[in-house]
């Protein structure tokens, strides 16, 4: 006697699915709105747009690092306030991971560190996604050589693209803060 | 549009009234400024919202009277998402076994594997995956097929042909992920990698956990043999279905790199066949332990399998099988290996890996009554070489392969290894 035959295994997977189906299906994919609400609840928001020249981009991509290109010279970013007090900015970066793209939000502090990374759309396979606990190590890290697949960020197993194409987006958000240095005087 | 075109309009007509004075000019210089200023604004924002896609963007409006977070589906990228691996692999033999006996093992040069990901997104919860394989140049194969339905952001359900949830190497066999010019012994004679069945299961995370529970096609017993698990499978093709499997698998990310899990499979292999009028079960227990980290430079792996098999006197006879030849009815293997980039303190972009791999394996560890275990199945392999990565997909790993056996006849193994992944 099987301890498997088919119709109970296919009854049994029903009844699995069954009580699956009920769950409340959340979105996987966050809006602008949700993710600055993730990482500044109740904060208001100042959307800008840096242009950088020719010689802007060569410092970024300096920074940032060889292998991390950095396309654009046209950079929106959010700057965040609380009672008239600079909170931290906010970047999306989007990136390709396998085929498909990945937005990353990039938050950065005062400090110039990193606040919080957040993924913010993911359109590969989910389990190639970035868990939240790896997004983690980003945390108060700065655009130094640790930052990095080579440094203290630890590998995703099964999921090295995605590792990768993550480690760039923070360092390449670093790279242009660190340019356009929002927060500072006399600076936009 | 309408309004747009009106305050246009009236710019242009105060413009051309008061264009004789200065003042009136640095009014019109103030116009077109904040003209301009209005449009590099929509310029700015079109870019934006073509970057990061409309279902981030403008995710917060409604589509079609449904409220914004329903109405991302339709807003959501569709498409065609394509990916591949592949490995050439030079395999040069010694002379001499390890008794000295000389042997006469030819040197080979495979087109291994070369396979296409295909994947595609029907909708925000609902997409393909397959692999599709060509092996050896000339054999095509189908690794999985499968449709994923994911029920929230933490679980999802999944059916198709699927990769057997079990080790390290199963489901991520790329060559740029794994040490070793070959995939490790125990992951291909006890857990047998390739492994895959039609299925369905639920598939999920919770916080540092990962889980996969599937139920599956089991193995035909007829096809095992004396040197491991492997001749049993089905691959999905015309696959009997008489008995089915369960296969689970739980991972824990104790802290980013490093995972500790275990997976285990469990069904019958007797298909409904008889022996002497009686059904053979021939339940099968395939189990494994393993620990993986990666950070740092480090890439340290250790795991251990087993599998145990009932009926193996049946199933013996169903395949034919006599003296050593029999099925192990216990199967015992594991490896530790380790490797560390060389570069990491370099500013260099590549990884240059050297790493050791030592692993025992014995697919007779038991066998039935009446039947010897064959001494060629208790078996030890060091691997060493050195993996150099110029880019993080791309690998040529050299290696050295020392066997050994428990009947002095392993012959070691020099190894060239050409592997990517996209």
């Amino acid at each position: 006697m099987a301890i498997l035959r088919p119709a109970r295994a296919i009854a049994a997977a029903a009844v699995v699915a069954a009580s699956l189906a009920p769950a409340v299906a959340s979105a996987q994919t966050l809006t602008q709105d949700e993710a600055l609400e993730l990482a500044f609840p109740s904060a208001d928001f100042e959307r800008r747009t840096a242009y950088l020249d020719e010689e802007m981009l060569s410092s970024a991509a300096r920074r940032a690092a060889p292998d991390v290109p950095i396309e654009t010279g046209v950079v929106t970013y959010y700057v965040a306030r609380s009672g008239g007090q600079s909170l931290g900015v906010a970047y999306f970066d989007v990136h390709r991971v396998r085929t498909l793209p990945e937005v990353l939000m990039v938050v950065v502090g005062l400090d110039d560190r990193i606040l919080r990374v957040e993924s913010v759309s993911f359109h590969e396979p989910p389990e190639y996604r970035a868990p939240v606990g790896w997004l983690r190590q980003f945390s108060d890290g700065g655009l130094d050589e640790d930052l990095s697949l080579k440094g203290r960020i630890a590998n995703i197993t099964g999921a090295t693209l995605t590792a990768g194409a993550a480690s760039r987006a923070v360092r390449r958000s670093l790279a242009l803060h660190s340019v356009i240095d929002p927060l500072g005087e006399g600076r936009e | 549009m309408t309004k747009l075109m009106a305050v246009l309009g009236v710019c242009y007509a105060l413009i051309a009234v008061t264009d004789a004075t200065p003042l009136v000019a640095q009014d019109r210089d103030s116009l077109r400024i904040t003209e301009m200023e209005r449009r590099m604004e929509a310029v700015a924002r079109e870019i934006e919202r073509l970057r990061l896609g409309r279902d981030v963007v403008e995710a917060d409006s409604t589509v079609q009277g449904l409220g914004p977070a329903a109405s991302r589906v339709y807003l959501v990228d569709r498409g065609v998402s394509l990916g591949g691996y592949g490995e050439i692999l030079y395999e040069n033999f010694a002379s001499e076994a390890q008794n000295g006996t000389v042997v006469g093992a030819g040197d080979t040069f495979d087109a291994l594997r070369a396979i296409l990901y295909v994947g595609y997104k029907f909708n925000e919860r609902l997409l393909f995956n397959s692999e599709i394989e060509v092996e050896h140049a000339d054999e095509i194969g189908l690794e999985f097929a499968y449709l994923d339905y994911q029920v929230s952001d933490d679980v999802g359900l999944r059916a198709g042909l699927l990769l057997a949830p079990l080790g390290l190497i199963n489901e991520l066999h790329e060559p740029p992920v794994f040490l070793g010019t070959e995939r490790p012994v125990t992951e291909s004679r006890i857990i047998p990698t390739t492994w895959r069945e039609n299925g369905v299961g639920v598939f999920g995370r919770t916080g540092a956990i990962s889980w996969r529970a599937y139920l599956m096609g089991s193995f035909d017993g007829a096809g095992f043999g004396s040197s491991g698990l492997r001749g049993g499978r089905q691959k999905g093709s015309r696959a009997l279905a008489e008995d089915l499997g369960v296969a689970a698998r739980v991972d824990y990310t104790a802290t980013p790199g490093l995972i500790l899990g275990g997976s285990a499979f469990r069904g019958e292999t007797g298909q409904g066949r008889q022996v002497a009028g009686a059904d053979v079960g021939g339940r099968v227990l395939v189990w494994d332990l393993h620990a993986d980290y990666g950070a740092r430079g480090w890439d340290l792996r250790g795991l251990v399998a087993g599998a145990s098999v009932e009926d193996v006197s049946a199933l013996n006879q169903l395949g034919g099988l006599t003296g050593a030849d029999g099925i192990g009815s216990r199967l015992l293997g594991w490896y530790v290996q380790a490797g560390y980039d060389l570069l990491r303190s370099t500013s260099s972009t590549h990884e240059l890996i050297p790493y050791l791999r030592y692993e025992q394996v014995d697919t007779q560890r038991r066998v039935a009554t009446g039947f010897t275990a064959d001494p060629t199945n208790d078996l030890t392999v060091t691997s060493l070489g050195v993996a150099w990565k110029p880019v993080v997909q791309v690998v040529m790993k050299l290696g050295y392969q020392l066997h050994s056996n428990a009947a002095d006849t392993g012959v070691n193994q020099l190894n060239v290894q050409l592997g990517w992944l996209f």
